[in-house]
């Protein structure tokens, strides 16, 4: 899918790619002139004879433009195509093969890259002689290089997927390889990179033939600009129509391919995708009728929660009607396989959600707001200090330009003043309490272990002192001895500090050993939920059972009753 | 040769894979001077129709052994015997051929399994790659149908349609069809649960177990979740920074480690459990 | 600074460097050789040889060495870079190094504040574009940067004098200083500030989307990251957002482009210098072009060339002070070394 705004981007490229092509295309049996000969009076201004006037020697430019249109395209599409098969086809041996092969390869490659490009066309140039087929070669030869290594990466990436790899496990050759399986996905990855090198082609034709280097014997646009440059068009009226004209269609020719390359780019391109701005529509989230009195002994309580998001021509629901309540210093266990929409009910709750996600509901209260009904402003008040998240993929949580005790102190600077001393304090203890020594705060998160960023998050939700803390899959991604640690310190911090704790996790067994009381949530609505205990031994519903039966245990002979 | 010898001799022939002393380093990236030792003499045998279960802590290499197995990746020095012969040494044809009764099923069901392909193309592609029933489309589409019903994927719902429209644990299932096609002798299966719920887990290797009664397959199963190897494994080998520490059924491993290594593993796993 | 980390990433890059050099010197020694026509052309210019008897072309052939074998040539072509020797330019009757020094800081002093102003606003809008990507303001800009990329520079140009300098009349269009000045040296400095404006325009119009492209599409995915969600969800101000979180992480590559690109845009120079015939390497080039004045044209070659690779090392040794993962520090050894005591001690 791609957004909107490309997509019309897309369009309008295309359609001036259209003009420009009927332009070259029809252009000759329109234009009755021929742009070689003297047709009119030099200097002549637009008029029923000659439509865009004439140059200094009484040449139409009218039919000037239409042989330029069929140079430029003819030059452009010619040196994209090369330079984009070359490129492609040693991209793809060079990141296919590996070894070195691919050294070689990526060196001619940066060392290509390196060289300075223009005067280097303008000096192969020269010594070629000016001809087509010397401004095609010199920008294939700039141009391939960059592709190469792009299609490269591109190649590096499809290797090692699990498809390449299963037909490789089954015997497949080289060529079954690349032809079945690596070049199909390659191939809508290419086509946007030669539609960008179009368009760098036909700027540098034209700026070639600016400089005099074009085919003396073809007229280009760009070549039509040295002449009025060179004759100084500036000095007559004339420039209005020799100098306009020429450049508006490079503009125009340049612009529909990279407005196309654009549109292809993005949708090809996940990264260009990954971030939505906030407060599109659809995203401010709505408020059904509150219901009046709500017991102030809860510290939380969501009522009637619902999270959709947009699917083709319908809505997927994420969260579907969702109520639950946190008393003071209880630990809600909350527990589902994937995609039952427990960590966007976290997100929820935080008001952390982006569209396209559209929220509903009741009302989500806490200490006797509602933050669903918040300011921007009020929320990040709330937000890391009243209540914390620790998120799901602690391994890339942290800034990594960033030092742990720079995040840290901007932790605590974002909801209040307080002195350099105090602040220090306030890191080094926070630091003690995960279990790091004050000196690793001065590390970057590149140089902590997967554990240790863990802690450092932790500590980071813990600066504060939140009255809630919602722990997202705190272990995921970590090794079984690190994630033993994690539990055990969440665990002792939560008794220590008495704290209030939604813990979200898939494991059932060490969500009964947290919390006090369960949710179970599928498929975005709960089935299931009650004291941990009953929940665990008496629970009749299908779905837990399932649940609680299908965790392989160790040792049988450990029954969930010896476990607490 | 004495007796002993030929009596150990004799149980190697009835392996139907021996690994040798293995052993695998990669460079580290941005150092020409040190390198990453993964498998440091690593040897183990399969019977036929045996499961052997691989464990150990993420970075052992346990994967990088089944991936030289299955022909992905070439060691830096040591054996694969497979039926008596040395897989490495072998010459293309002959690995080629060799390979066809060598399957693999991976960890990731969704990336695994391509998806510009139907279900049907998916699970003949070995057939394809293989050139086997080459002229007899009608042949092969039977052999699609025969492997889609052992893995319980009604052929009639399921061979027209593409990965996107299944989810995890059919994907798996796909996988698991698609691996057995050829009737293999031996699959790899690397951490073919890892990526499915907790729920589905047990369901996928009830599946292997049946399919391994029913045909003779013998498996190399990868895993880190030392809970699932029970009555699933015949045999584990624990592996720590690229050796194997110890080996013995899933009940001797759990109930009575050996190694220091193995007893912090377990010891940390049960913890979690005992949470 | 780690031994191992120097000679394997620093060392290759100063490697891949010397090559490229290398190339650009043998692209130059190889082209006047194997391009077709008289060889002695390439050394003395087209009028010249044709007024050559045949025993003075055996002395110009023999002593510039053209008569003996490829590789004494070519060793004799390097010792004389190496000692700055490029050769006389034919069309300035002066060596080729003191034509390249007169150039060169005419052409600094035009691509070093167009480089400047031009990556401040591309950042700038681009990183405003990606906070607000998807609405209005976003397609707007995302459109109009993607047009200017595609003017040419040579025609902005043309329309900048068209406009201020030949109707209005407020600007000049030609050279880098009057040709006769008669004045003070705070008139002198003006009138080179006034010659500088438009150029320096040209210039910026023709790089200032590449930047904002880049700035754009880098910031949406660090705004995309988990670390930023995790700011947000610590409840850090929407300023701090963008600027220490998102912003930081998205300049790293922007800032070697904006780096490298002073290299290229240098040869750049060339199309813009040509417009406004303004006196620096880049019309030098075009003039040796014109005026067939093949060692001027090899001389102005190598500088860039030596440009870009001066402009690709600052940025290789710069860039340390902005990522820290790039930084070898001692103790990140250390760290990775006990990161299991580092667990324990916890």
């Amino acid at each position: 899918m791609i957004s909107k705004g490309a997509k019309w981007i897309g369009w309008t490229g295309v359609l001036m790619l259209v003009i420009v092509f009927l332009l070259a295309l029809i252009g000759p049996y329109v234009v009755r002139h021929d742009a070689e000969k003297q047709t009119g009076m030099p200097f002549q201004p637009p008029g029923a004879e000659h439509w865009l006037g004439t140059n200094d020697m009484g040449q139409d430019i009218m039919a000037e433009l239409v042989v330029g249109a069929r140079t430029s395209l003819t030059i452009g599409i010619a040196a994209a195509l090369l330079a984009t098969l070359i490129g492609t086809a040693i991209g793809l041996v060079s990141g296919y093969s590996g070894g070195w092969v691919d050294s070689l390869l990526m060196r001619i490659v940066d060392i290509c890259l390196t060289l300075p490009f223009l005067p280097l066309m303008i000096v192969i140039g020269v010594y070629m002689g000016p001809s087509l087929i010397t401004q095609v070669m010199v920008i294939t030869l700039v141009m391939w290089a960059g592709k190469a290594r792009k299609i490269r990466a591109q190649t590096l990436s499809l290797r090692s997927r699990g498809a390449v790899l299963a037909a490789q496990s089954m015997g497949a050759g080289h060529f079954y390889i690349l032809w079945k399986h690596i070049f199909p996905s390659m191939l809508p990855l290419v086509i946007p990179q030669f539609v960008q090198a179009v368009n760098v082609s036909i700027m540098m034709e034209s700026s070639l033939s600016f400089l005099g280097m074009g085919d003396p014997l073809s007229k280009s646009w760009g070549s039509m600009l040295f002449y009025a440059n060179s004759r100084s068009a500036f000095l007559t009226e004339a420039w209005m129509w020799w100098v306009i004209p020429p450049g508006l269609c490079i503009v125009i020719t340049v612009l529909a391919f990279s407005f196309i390359g654009y549109c292809l780019e993005e949708r090809v391109n996940p990264r260009l995708r990954a971030y939505q701005a906030a407060s599109l529509k659809g995203a401010k989230s709505a408020v059904k009728a509150a219901l009046p009195g709500t017991s102030t002994a809860d510290l939380l309580a969501v009522e009637s929660l619902f999270v959709r998001y947009p699917k083709e021509n319908s809505t997927m629901t994420a969260v579907d009607d969702v109520s639950f309540v946190i008393k003071k210093g209880e630990v809600l266990g909350l527990v589902g396989e994937s995609g039952s929409g427990k960590s966007t009910v976290a997100a929820a709750v935080m008001q952390l959600l982006k569209p396209p996600a559209m929220v509903e509901q009741m009302g989500i209260h806490f200490a006797d707001r509602d933050l669903s009904r918040l300011s921007p402003v009020e929320m990040r008040q709330i937000r890391g200090n009243r209540i914390a998240l620790i998120p799901q993929a602690a391994m890339n949580a942290l800034n990594p330009v960033m030092s742990v005790r720079e995040q840290l102190a901007e932790a605590i600077l974002s909801h209040r003043k307080a002195g350099k001393q105090e602040i220090q304090e306030r890191i080094d203890q926070v630091l003690m309490q995960v279990g790091l020594t004050p000196r690793w705060g001065a590390a970057f998160p590149h140089e902590l272990s997967g554990g240790m960023r863990q802690r450092a998050v932790i500590a980071m939700a813990l600066i504060n002192e939140p009255e809630l803390v919602i722990a997202d899959e705190p272990t995921t991604g970590l090794d079984v001895k690190v994630q033993v640690e994690i539990i055990k310190l969440l665990k002792d911090l939560q008794q220590r500090l008495n704290l209030s704790m939604i813990f979200i996790s898939h494991d059932l067994p060490v969500v009964l050993s947290l919390a006090d009381r369960v949710v179970i949530m599928n498929q975005g609505k709960i089935v299931d939920q009650g004291q941990t205990l009953t929940v665990a031994h008496h629970s009749t519903h299908p779905y837990t059972r399932r649940l609680i039966d299908s965790i392989p245990r160790i040792r049988t002979a450990r029954p969930l009753q010896e476990q607490r | 040769m004495s007796a002993n010898a030929k009596a150990a001799e004799h149980m190697w022939q009835e392996d139907l894979l021996q690994v040798r002393a293995l052993r695998k380093t990669y460079a580290i990236k941005g150092s020409n001077k040190y390198k990453m030792t993964v498998l440091d003499g690593v040897s183990l045998s399969i019977k036929p129709n045996e499961t052997v279960g691989l464990v150990g802590a993420s970075g052992a290499g346990k994967s990088t052994i089944g991936r030289i197995i299955a022909g992905l990746e070439t060691s830096d020095s040591g054996q694969l015997i497979y039926q008596g012969k040395d897989l490495q040494r072998m010459s293309a044809k002959e690995r080629k051929q060799a390979t066809s009764s060598i399957q693999m099923i991976f960890q990731d069901p969704y990336e695994s399994l391509s998806p510009r392909m139907t279900i049907e193309q998916l699970v003949a592609e070995p057939l394809v790659i293989q050139k086997l029933h080459a002229k007899d489309s009608e042949q092969r589409r039977h052999a699609v149908r025969d492997a889609l019903t052992e893995v319980s994927l009604s052929p009639d719902r399921y061979m027209q349609r593409y990965p996107h429209e299944l989810s995890g644990g059919e994907r798996q299932r796909v996988g698991l069809a698609r691996a057995f096609i050829t009737r293999p002798k031996l699959i790899v299966a690397d951490e073919p649960t890892s990526m499915l719920d907790t729920s589905l887990r047990l369901d996928l290797l009830q599946l292997m177990k049946e399919l391994s009664e029913r045909h003779g397959i013998a498996y190399l199963f990868v895993t880190h979740d030392l809970a699932l190897t029970r009555g699933f494994c015949d045999r584990l080998l624990v592996l720590d920074q690229g050796k194997v520490v110890e080996t013995g059924t899933p009940e001797e491993i759990t109930e009575q480690p050996q190694h220091p290594f193995t007893q912090g593993f377990i010891s940390a796993l049960l913890e979690l459990d005992s949470f | 600074m780690d031994g191992s980390w120097f000679s394997s990433t620093f060392g290759k890059k100063l490697i891949q460097y010397v090559l490229v050099l290398a190339v650009a010197l043998s692209i130059n020694f190889a082209l006047p050789r194997l391009a077709p026509g008289d060889p002695l052309e390439f050394f003395f210019g087209e009028s010249t040889i044709n007024e050559l008897t045949p025993e003075q072309r055996q002395r110009a052939l023999h002593e510039l060495g053209l008569d003996r074998s490829v590789w004494e040539q070519y060793a004799d072509f390097m010792t004389g870079v190496f000692h700055f020797d490029l050769g006389s330019s034919i069309k300035y009757g002066k060596p080729v190094t003191e034509v390249l020094a007169d150039r060169l800081p005419w052409t600094v002093l035009l691509v070093a504040p167009s480089l400047i102003i031009s990556a401040v606003i591309g950042i700038v809008i681009g990183a405003y574009a990606a906070w607000n990507r998807g609405k209005r303001r976003d397609l707007f800009f995302l459109s109009a940067m993607l047009t200017v990329e595609s003017i040419p520079g040579f025609w902005i140009g043309m329309l900048l004098i068209a406009i201020f300098s030949v109707n209005l009349g407020w600007l000049p269009s030609f050279g880098a200083v009057p040709l006769a000045f008669t004045g003070g040296t705070a008139e002198y400095v003006g009138e080179i500030i006034t010659h500088m404006i438009l150029p320096v325009i040209t210039i910026t119009l023709s790089t200032v989307g590449g930047n904002f492209l880049l700035t754009r599409s880098s910031m949406l995915e660090t705004l995309g990251q988990d670390y930023v969600y995790m700011a947000e969800s610590k409840g850090a101000s929407k300023r701090s957002l963008i600027f220490n979180h998102a912003l930081r992480n998205a300049l790293l590559p922007v800032y070697t482009h904006i780096t490298m690109s002073l290299g290229i845009l240098v040869s750049g120079a060339v199309v813009v210098e040509s417009v406004f015939s303004y006196p620096g390497i880049g019309r030098l080039l075009y003039e040796s072009v014109i005026a067939r004045d093949y060692p001027m044209m090899q001389g102005v070659f190598l500088i860039i060339t030596l440009g870009v690779i001066a402009a690709n090392l600052l940025a290789d040794v710069t860039y340390p002070l902005f990522d820290p993962r790039s930084r070898s520090r001692a103790w990140s050894r250390e760290v990775s070394s006990s990161k299991q005591i580092g667990e324990e001690t916890a």
